[in-house]
């Protein structure tokens, strides 16, 4: 035993031991709190990892959102100026209408229209105006005004008429969509090729359905496209790529905002996209009666020689309907040169001295006639 | 859509369809092929008018009562007359509308030639 308590050896095991534990004891404790002091800092981490998401997500909307309101502005200018040009246009076709010009002027026309749309969904994806705010319109008026917005216009070809209108608030949106998609149609296939449009009622509302033979599009592409067109949100404009991609974007935007869908995951008869617009009955009306015309206003026409009275105008009460079971706009106004007895129109009376004026001129008249022309055989003249 | 800075609605909203449109695009007319006062009346047996553009169907009923000048016709379409022309051709190619030349205005007759057909029924009965 005595040799065991000789040994240093033992002794600096006694010495060492509390030693030791203590040693281990606070190690434990130190890891403990490292751990703690580890978790305290990943949290800490996380906090702001998330203050930092927030606050570049924060200003990626304030860019957005200023880019909107620049962009927005922008547009609302460059919309003004082409409705009023579009206006001055139509004008000068009035004016000019039988002279060659009226052919540029229609170019010109076509160019302002295409130049309007695109200002137009620009503004779209900015939450801008959309146009001024048209009368309920004729289904077919209204694939005819985008048919107008697209460069290649003629390609497009409308197989139906329908009986159905759009509501007023409608009609823009309708037609910017059906032009966005017409663009597509006419952009990816080839410049021979037609794009046909029919119209076709269904159970929910009317389908609008364009086809177009280009190449169509790949599984990838359709899920991008039925994204974009399903969005609730806009991706804005700094979410439009590069090369930039409106037509679907804008379409999912303003199907979104006024309760339509579209959709162009189906094959066209011809190999190409079938995009399919389904307007409820919600956004349908009945076809709209004309409005009341205002006067026509007096064209300066060189003057027409009116030698050939028109046979008098038979009762002008039109029938309610056309041939085709159409409903008829009434014709407004005497349209003969010799108005009936009965017209509304009749001028008014004439004060006596102007009646003896005109019987006078009118008597002048049929006697210098039978001078000049020596008609002496037409029998005997009592002056 | 309604937003605040929307402006007064202006009392002339451009017209939806664009003469282009209507016309989709064609070439006018030669000037020899339609004047102002060409006469233009509606066919008798006028069917399927349904297919026809509502422009189209306007003239129709326009021309329906009787003979009536090209310039009478643009004065009620609100449409450029090189337009209402098209259109108008259009028409009377397919058969909707039949057209007449102006009427002539009367001429002073030649004397001389009133006066050999005088003399040859003098001639003849005298």
């Amino acid at each position: 035993m005595t040799q065991y308590f000789q040994d240093p050896a033992l002794w600096g095991l006694i010495a060492g031991t509390p030693v030791a534990a203590t040693a281990i004891i606070r190690g434990r404790k130190s890891i403990a709190e490292l751990r703690k002091e580890k978790q305290e800092l990943k949290a800490h981490y996380a906090t702001l990892e998330d203050h930092y998401a927030e606050a570049v997500e924060e200003a990626k909307d304030r860019a957005e959102e200023a880019t909107k309101t620049a962009l927005k502005s922008a547009m609302r200018t460059l919309q003004g100026l082409a409705s009023e040009q579009q206006l001055a246009i139509t004008k000068l076709q009035d004016k000019y209408g039988e002279l060659q010009i009226l052919q540029d002027l229609l170019d010109i026309d076509h160019m302002n229209s295409q130049f309007a749309r695109r200002a137009q969904s620009i503004a779209v994806l900015c939450d801008g105006w959309l146009g001024r705010q048209r009368d309920a319109a004729s289904l077919y008026d209204v694939v005819r005004s985008a048919k107008g917005r697209i460069r290649h216009f003629t390609r497009v070809e409308i197989r139906a008429q329908s009986n159905f209108a759009i509501v007023s608030r409608a009609v823009e949106p309708v037609a910017l969509t059906l032009a966005e998609l017409l663009d597509n149609a006419t952009s990816y296939s080839a410049p021979e090729t037609v794009i046909e449009i029919n119209i076709r009622p269904v159970p929910k509302g009317v389908c609008i359905i364009v086809d177009d033979a280009g190449v169509g599009m790949n599984e990838e592409e359709k899920a991008r496209a039925a994204k974009l067109l399903s969005s609730e949100r806009s991706p804005g404009v700094s979410g439009l790529g590069n090369p930039p991609q409106f037509g679907f974007t804008v379409i999912g935007v303003l199907a979104a905002r006024y309760g339509f869908t579209v959709s162009v995951d189906s094959t066209s008869p011809y190999g190409g996209v079938r995009a399919v617009v389904l307007l409820p009955d919600e956004l349908l009306t009945a076809m709209p009666e004309p409005a009341p015309e205002p006067q026509p206003e007096p064209k300066e026409f060189p003057a027409v020689a009116a030698s050939s009275p028109m046979p008098p105008e038979e009762n002008p009460v039109a029938p309610s309907t056309t041939f085709g079971g159409l409903p008829k706009r009434r014709r407004r106004g005497a349209i003969s040169i010799v108005p009936t007895a009965d017209s509304a129109e009749a001028p008014a009376p004439r004060s006596s001295e102007q009646a003896a004026s005109v019987m006078g001129a009118f008597q002048r008249g049929t006697q210098s006639g039978r001078r000049s022309t020596n008609a002496s055989s037409e029998g005997h003249e009592t002056q | 859509m309604t937003t605040s800075d929307e402006p007064d609605q202006e009392p002339v909203a451009p017209q939806l369809v664009r003469p282009y449109v209507i016309t989709n695009g064609r070439n006018l007319l030669g000037d020899h092929e339609f004047s102002l006062i060409t006469l233009v009346t509606a066919a008798e047996d006028i069917s399927r008018t349904g297919n026809l553009d509502p422009e189209k169907r306007r003239l129709l009923e326009l021309c329906s009562g009787g003979y009536l000048s090209v310039a009478e016709i643009v004065g009620h379409s609100h449409l450029p007359v090189g337009v209402v022309k098209i259109l108008l051709s259009d028409l009377t190619e397919e058969g909707y509308l039949f057209t007449r030349a102006p009427i002539p205005a009367a001429k002073l007759v030649d004397r001389h030639i009133l006066e050999e057909v005088l003399n040859g029924l003098q001639a003849r009965f005298g």
